[in-house]
């Protein structure tokens, strides 16, 4: 009797191992299937609910971490509130040549800002991945709001990701601290380019790689996407949404990995509402 | 565990309500810039309540929906669940819990193996970019969570699954007065 039912229990066991290496094998590398959809569809709705009751209790936790936080945040915010403001009055005065620029060129009416012309969809967040690995949200808007594949989705800091899939009812986004994650961006001022990648473990680190070592790139400078278009290929991204912020750029290792480390504009682990940019210039 | 139709319906509303409470509450609250993972407390306590077999089942059951839900590769989370859920039952079956230590310990210590067995899986999957030290943090800081988890998580799911559970006859601490003579 005990041996028929050890037998039976690593039967069940060999049976469930063997299905999860036939779905890893059969669903890795493919876009979201019939299955994970439909179960996604359905339970869409309760993730909502249980999103919008459990705010309170995840606001009064994020208080007490961030009231910890807070001290040693506030004395980087006043070295970075003088800075912010020498740059707001160069802004300033950059935004007044810049309206007079594009009255001379006409650049409004042109294509390349009329073919660029996203659409933004405000979403809420209403689920997220537990591990690190797979740095992911689901959000509550879907393909019945318009939203497809790859739109880009941004935070009121800066970029926050990409669509992975749709559904009719919510969206999954892949977050650019997600290790399949690669955005084409550029230093400003300056224009060198690069590739940002995360690292994985630490959300408020990210790599731009692949720069120019013979450019110089040093701390505070910020980073934005590239959003080139060559050979009828186009980035995902449209050009000059803000990614992060310099933060370490030794010399040895942009000249040795060609890459500086950077912190995103986004708080990448406290999303709550974010946008997505519908329409664009794809497709 | 004697699993009814009654039973296996409060099975699957733990196991949804646990996939919900983590997507939604506990993967977006972080401390020190790690958010806990209960999915591993609850498949291990399952373990632990019902032997080898339900925790194996629950942790594919909980880790399928999680996996579907993220819209992530099916079977990842699975693998790694059924193995922690498994382990813990095979505890439960080769041992006694005398301590009300033993599953906070045992969930601190299976979590570490799930966090391993999650990392293992993206590595076996590809991983594209760097990877941080600091996920050694990560992993240690989920597990310890988990030791503070498991208390209310295993007690609470005892609670919740008396009628099925089969429990060894509690042993009287009072000692029968020796008859002399008998």
């Amino acid at each position: 009797m005990y041996r028929k039912q050890v037998r039976r229990r690593r039967a069940v066991l060999t049976l469930l191992i063997i299905s999860s290496f036939l779905l890893l094998t059969i669903t890795y590398g493919q876009s979201s299937g019939g299955l994970q959809r439909g179960v996604s569809t359905v339970f869409s709705p309760l993730q909502t609910v249980a999103d919008r009751a459990l705010k309170p209790a995840r606001d009064l936790v994020g208080w007490f971490d961030k009231t910890f936080e807070a001290r040693g945040e506030n004395s980087r915010l006043k070295a970075e509130l003088v800075t912010a403001r020498r740059q707001a009055v160069a802004g300033q005065e950059a935004l007044q040549e810049n309206a007079q620029l594009r009255k001379l060129v006409e650049l409004d009416r042109g294509p390349a800002l009329a073919e660029s012309a996203y659409e933004p969809v405000i979403a809420r967040v209403i689920a997220r991945s537990p591990t690190v690995w797979n740095s992911a949200v689901t959000i509550d808007v879907g393909s019945g709001d318009r939203i497809r594949a790859d739109d880009p989705v941004i935070s009121g800091d800066g970029l926050v990701g990409l669509i992975a899939s749709t559904q009719g009812g919510s969206a999954q986004v892949t977050l650019i601290t997600d290790h399949t994650s690669a955005i084409s961006a550029k230093v400003v001022p300056g224009g060198v380019q690069g590739v940002i990648r995360p690292d994985i473990g630490d959300p408020e680190d990210l790599i731009l790689d692949f720069i120019d070592s013979t450019k110089d790139v040093h701390g505070g400078q910020a980073v934005v996407t590239s959003g080139w278009r060559a050979q009828g290929l186009a980035s995902l991204f449209p050009p000059g949404l803000p990614v992060g912020e310099v933060t370490s750029a030794p010399i040895v290792e942009q000249e040795a990995s060609q890459q500086v480390h950077l912190r995103p504009y986004a708080d990448i682990a406290n999303l709550d509402l974010v946008q997505v940019l519908t329409g664009g210039s794809r497709g | 565990m004697i699993v009814t139709p009654k039973i296996f319906a409060r099975l699957a509303a733990i196991a949804i309500l646990a996939v919900l409470l983590q997507l939604s509450f506990f993967s977006r609250v972080e401390l020190l810039h790690t958010s806990a993972d209960v999915l591993p407390a609850v498949v291990i306590s399952l373990g632990l309540l019902g032997g080898s077999m339900t925790g194996a089942v629950a942790g594919f059951s909980l880790g399928f929906l999680v996996d579907c839900l993220l819209v992530a590769p099916l079977g990842g989370s699975s693998l790694v669940l059924l193995g922690a859920g498994y382990l813990a039952g095979l505890f439960r079956e080769r041992f006694d819990i005398h301590s009300s230590l033993v599953p906070p310990l045992l969930c601190m210590g299976l979590t570490l193996f799930a966090e391993l067995g999650f990392a293992a899986v993206q590595v076996m999957l590809g991983v594209d970019a760097p990877v941080s030290v600091l996920i050694v943090r990560d992993m240690l800081l989920k597990s310890i969570y988990a030791f503070f988890l498991a208390w209310p998580i295993y007690f609470g799911l005892r609670r919740a699954l008396r009628p099925a559970l089969v429990e060894e006859p509690k042993v009287s601490r009072r000692r029968q007065p020796t008859v002399l003579g008998a």
